[in-house]
């Protein structure tokens, strides 16, 4: 916006080349171009957000006619337990691995900026993860978490006993969690690496003069320089998190299961179409994630989005 | 005082490297394991403990797969489906990008913080009306289904518009005094100069496309419509007992992209970061 002033600012006055119909030319073809992507955006994003606001108030399995039921699908999904059993799942997922994630991104992250050798080497291993797809990541640990694979196999030769945990009601959710950290971790690590270089130098060569421990350091001149990124990569995270799909159904088989203990609210909506046809549920789960995505977003921007002055 | 400073500098530096190994390692170990079981017969990948070298090396796993599944169509749909959204990225998403940065036209700054607020809309969220959507414009089970959700991207076309903001506003006077049109002006003079920034976007579109496993989900009932990574996983659901096959499929899936990635990874990385800080 700032900038889109700045080249309103720049253009030199208009020339004498015939008046109005130059500027017409000039916004139809703005419009013209950045049609095509309104239009799809529309269709495929805004226009479907919309939507699941109307659908909310219908009840409806995709076969039968639509009939108006007001707002008794929200109270629906307040007295179905699977619903909170879905949001507890999801919270808790958000939860645990937002902090974490961004903990060991920015711990890696200040190691790799310490001008260590093979740093290029580092970052890609760390990158690696991140592209590579939910599905194949989500199979390979699928046989690295079976009760006879390699992950127990490497926690009995340290004298503990891993459980079945993929079958295991109590441990399905952090064997999903444990992997998603895994993945992200590295991604937002060359966020962070990038935020790192953006701090001018002075400073902290000001602080080793004044005889600054590394650690004061860290914690005085990097983690509040580094807010801006802080903030982005909290938000990301948490947006993400709050979506948690693929791992979950690839990893359940489709079912949240065990005893719907990795359902989250995306795999419910998912379930509320192609398995219960309850549509009006499902859109209404869609309508209380945005508003919940929102209000999380909200709140991280009240905690973490004012910038520091220096 | 100052050998004692130097000593623990050395110390620590040891200590961050140590650290940075075993972080590394830990991101190598499932990778290497899936492609350790992957070269193994059935009865070996069986065995507990578990051991790491395959004996004998049994590559016949990787021809099977193509016998069992239709895993040659599915590569093809993946390279197809990943090719074509990308395409229609660069196409699209740099058009609106250009008009965003440097078009005059009614309008734009609603535009512009209408776009940026699709940014807030992630793809799973909008999934129950999408393939509502999708079903009456007539998308499932087809190829136009697999590509036109996501023919444009709200955070490429920010990408672009940042990019084309860095250009000099001099150039296209010059032009417009030249009597040249506005397209001639985006396709001859401005989007040659950012071909960096084009290539970031087509690595990160093609990345996420290739990688897409909802939308393939939502979109394709017929095995003959499946991408790589929906294809691994209903394969999984079919042949979950037989390992060796599961993790020849996912390393197949994972290597065109990890070679990709491995040259292109300057601009991957740029892209994280520009986007990541904007």
């Amino acid at each position: 916006m700032q900038t889109g002033s700045r080249t309103r600012g720049a253009t030199p006055p208009r020339r004498a080349r015939v008046p109005g119909s130059g500027r017409r030319r000039e916004a139809r073809a703005g419009l013209l171009f950045l049609l095509p992507s309104v239009v799809l955006l529309f269709v495929f994003v805004a226009g479907p957000a919309l939507y699941a606001f109307y659908l909310s108030l219908f009840s409806w399995n995709l076969l039968n006619h639509m009939h108006f039921v007001g707002l008794s699908n929200f109270s629906g999904l307040w007295d179905l337990p699977l619903f909170w059993t879905a949001v507890g799942n999801t919270v808790l997922f958000a939860g645990v691995v937002v902090p974490t994630q961004t903990l060991i991104a920015l711990g890696i992250a200040a190691l790799m900026n310490q001008h260590l050798p093979a740093r290029g080497f580092f970052r890609l291993a760390f990158f690696f993860p991140a592209i590579s797809s939910s599905a194949a990541i989500s199979i390979i640990f699928m046989w690295i978490y079976n009760k006879f694979g390699i992950l127990n196999s490497m926690l009995i030769s340290l004298h503990l006993y891993g459980p079945n945990w993929l079958a295991n009601p109590v441990y399905a959710l952090k064997a999903i969690m444990i992997m998603n950290i895994w993945t992200t971790s590295g991604y937002f690590m060359v966020v962070f690496l990038a935020g790192l270089q953006s701090i001018p130098h002075e400073l902290y060569e000001a602080a080793a003069i004044d005889g600054a421990a590394a650690w004061q350091t860290f914690r005085s001149i990097t983690v509040p320089l580094l807010r801006p990124t802080t903030f982005f990569i909290v938000v990301m995270g948490v947006i993400g998190t709050l979506q948690m799909f693929d791992q979950s159904f690839i990893l359940s088989q489709g079912t949240g299961g065990p005893l719907h203990s990795t359902t989250t609210i995306v795999l419910l909506v998912y379930q509320f179409i192609f398995s219960y046809g309850k549509v009006g549920f499902g859109a209404a789960a869609t309508v209380l994630l945005f508003v919940f995505t929102l209000l999380a977003t909200l709140g991280i921007n009240r905690w973490l989005g004012t910038a520091t002055e220096y | 005082m100052i050998q004692r400073r130097r000593a623990t500098r050395w110390i620590s530096r040891g200590l961050y490297l140590a650290i940075l190994t075993g972080g590394a390692l830990l991101m190598f170990v499932p990778f290497a394991w899936s492609l350790s079981t992957s070269l193994k017969g059935l009865s070996q990948a069986m065995t507990y403990p578990p051991v790491w070298w395959p004996h004998p090396f049994q590559l016949s796993n990787y021809t099977k797969i193509w016998h069992i599944v239709p895993i040659g169509q599915w590569f093809i749909n993946s390279v197809l489906v990943a090719s074509a959204v990308t395409a229609a990225n660069l196409i699209f998403d740099s058009l609106g990008g250009y008009a965003l940065a440097r078009v005059k036209f009614p309008g734009k700054r609603f535009w512009y913080m209408g776009i940026v607020a699709m940014l807030m809309i992630p793809f799973q969220a909008v999934m129950l009306p999408l393939y509502i959507v999708m079903k009456d414009l007539g998308l499932l089970n087809n190829y136009g289904g697999l590509i036109a959700p996501v023919a444009v991207s709200a955070m490429g076309i920010f990408l672009m518009r940042q990019a084309f903001l860095a250009l000099p506003s001099e150039l296209e006077d010059a032009a417009r005094i030249d009597g040249a049109g506005r397209f001639r002006m985006f396709w001859q003079l401005s989007l040659p100069l950012v071909t960096p920034t084009l290539l970031t976007l087509a690595l990160m579109i093609f990345l996420a496309s290739w990688n897409n496993f909802l939308l393939p989900l939502l979109v394709a009932n017929r095995s003959s419509l499946w991408t790589l990574p929906l294809g691994i996983v209903m394969f999984q659901q079919e042949y979950f007992v037989n390992w060796p096959y599961l993790m020849a499929a996912a390393v197949l899936a994972t290597l065109p992209i990890g070679m990709v990635f491995l040259v292109f990874q300057r601009w991957f990385i740029r892209g994280v970061a520009t986007t990541g800080l904007k």
